[in-house]
């Protein structure tokens, strides 16, 4: 309705009054027109539009990447945590009876989820087999491998800090020689994990800051390159938000696309190794499948990509279009 | 419709564009502002639409006073004048009828209603043959009267035009004037800047003169006392 002229006819006056269900829908089709309109003004500069996109995709990737990269360290990780099985050598000079005794003993320790007694003839016969020695072991007149308890703990005492504590307590028994277990190893890999985990955030965020500047910078030379119709437009009546709404949908596109573009780039690049990670983990007897985006993943990067265009892009025009004022 | 009551404009630097200004203009009435360039039209102009804020003084249009106006309700004022400017300001890159049709997109008609009101508006200045041509195909004068059509389309109450005969030769003018007055004869206030004083001196209609932003005469402007005084 006209501010100054009340009775003047605006648009409004001369549309039929619509119940909510028409409003809704008419609020629908007309963000959809728009958004499509902006997507063809977007067409018309197809190379300056597809290289923004593509900076902004692959400034998504490394981001993707790392997250892919993490998500499969820990679940390889995981997989390995049988690494905190603790190995018990008993003392030599106890009966058999009495090793099994203490074995189910130890199998009776709350934090402990199985044992399995290892005896001294059981351990030779298996190292004949792994180490490849068999013939040159038939040459000792007597077995020299003590009787071994090799203890699982359960699901909670795995952490290499727990998992120590165990074995301290386990190696107190008056039965064992000594207990050993491949902690350092276990602690490496969690600190390696970590890092990733940690430079993955840090990275992420920088990336993605960087994303709403691509965005924001775009959208600010889309505004100053049409500063005479937006000049005119205002001239003839026309809010800050009329004039925005192209530019806040442009940023939005950005997005969408970017993030497209970086789910490619991430498929392909899963794609390329997945070769390489099938050879490598064959090697140490693995069936390990290098884990790529699922469909809940990529829908977050997707929105997560457009809420950035659309941050960048907010930004600009807040700054921008008030800049610019018809003389 | 516009009244000024002891208008003054300073600019930054110290520049004193409008001195003290008052005048009335009545709803329908349709009157010429001139003066040298640099006399202060174009400033008295801006002040109407909105475009510059008087430094104090009180302007008001059909009553309500300009300095209630809030930021954000600017444009809604715009909605109701219409502008003309020397340099037309078409776009380039759009047809005749997308140019004419941008103060209706902005207020948000509908596709039919715009369809219509744009071919109306083009019969009347005459170029409704031209309604898919761009800017750059049509000539001077047709540019200015694809800007007065775009000026008038949405029937505002208030029409200003700067300058609107400045590059065209004399026969031109006179059309583009006649088509002036028929805006006025359906009530629209009229308010033209020019300093063609031959033009305005043959129409008889009322007139503001500025001086060093000075309103030096109101009234008609007698043939003989056509320079400036």
């Amino acid at each position: 309705m006209s501010l100054l002229f009340k009775d003047r006819p605006d648009a409004n006056s001369l549309k039929p009054k619509l119940p909510l269900s028409g409003k809704i829908r008419a609020f629908f089709t007309n963000h959809l027109r728009h958004s499509v309109a902006a997507l063809g003004d977007l067409w018309r500069t197809p190379i300056a539009s597809l290289m923004t996109m593509a900076v902004l995709g692959l400034s998504l990737s490394l981001p993707a990447a790392l997250y892919v990269l993490q998500k499969n360290a820990v679940a390889v990780s995981s997989a390995w945590q049988n690494a905190a099985e603790i190995s018990l050598f008993l003392r030599q000079d106890l009966s058999p009876e009495v090793q099994r005794a203490f074995s189910h003993r130890i199998g009776l320790h709350p934090e402990v989820e199985s044992v399995r007694l290892v005896s001294p003839e059981q351990g030779l016969d298996d190292f004949k087999v792994q180490s490849g020695f068999g013939d040159a072991l038939a040459y000792l007149d007597r077995n020299p491998l003590p009787a071994v308890v090799v203890v699982l703990p359960t699901e909670e005492n795995r952490g290499p800090r727990e998992a120590r504590a165990l074995l301290d307590k386990l190696e107190s028994a008056r039965e064992v020689d000594m207990g050993k277990m491949d902690i350092d190893w276990l602690e490496r890999l969690d600190a390696i994990i970590a890092l990733i985990q940690d430079s993955f955030g840090a990275l992420a965020t920088l990336l993605l800051v960087s994303v709403v500047l691509i965005v924001g910078n775009t959208i600010r030379l889309a505004i100053l390159s049409r500063k005479e119709e937006i000049e005119v437009m205002k001239l003839v009546g026309a809010t800050d938000g009329f004039i925005q709404r192209p530019f806040l949908y442009a940023g939005l596109w950005y997005g969408i696309v970017g993030a497209m573009i970086s789910w490619v780039a991430i498929s392909l690049i899963i794609w390329w190794l997945t070769d390489a990670i099938s050879y490598l983990s064959g090697l140490y007897q693995s069936s390990f499948q290098l884990m790529g985006i699922n469909l809940a993943e990529a829908l977050f990067l997707l929105f997560l990509s457009s809420f950035l265009g659309l941050c960048g892009a907010y930004i600009s025009v807040k700054r921008h279009i008030a800049l610019i004022e018809p003389a | 419709m516009i009244r000024f009551d002891h208008v003054n404009k300073l600019y930054p630097g110290g520049h004193h564009a409008i001195k003290d200004v008052s005048f009335h203009l009545k709803k329908g009435e349709m009157g010429f502002l001139t003066g040298h360039s640099g006399a202060g039209k174009s400033t008295l102009l801006k002040l109407i639409a909105l475009l510059e804020k008087p430094t104090n003084g009180q302007i008001f249009i059909n009553g309500h006073s300009l300095a209630r106006v809030k930021k954000r309700q600017i444009p809604l004022v715009r909605r109701d004048i219409g502008i003309i400017f020397q340099d037309h300001r078409l776009l380039t890159d759009r047809s005749v009828l997308d140019n004419v049709a941008l103060p209706l997109v902005i207020e948000g008609y509908s596709h039919k209603e715009i369809k219509r009101r744009v071919s109306a508006a083009l019969d009347k200045v005459g170029l409704l043959n031209k309604i898919n041509h761009y800017p750059m195909q049509l000539s001077g004068g047709e540019q200015q009267r694809v800007g007065i059509a775009r000026a008038i389309v949405n029937k505002p109450p208030i029409l200003l035009a700067d300058e609107p005969t400045g590059n065209l030769d004399p026969e031109l003018s006179v059309e583009i004037l006649k088509l002036f007055e028929e805006f006025n004869r359906v009530d629209v206030a009229v308010l033209i800047a020019t300093h063609d004083l031959g033009l305005i001196a043959r129409m008889k209609y009322r007139t503001l003169t500025l001086r060093k932003g000075q309103m030096i005469n109101d009234g008609l402007l007698q043939h003989d006392r056509g320079e400036l005084l």
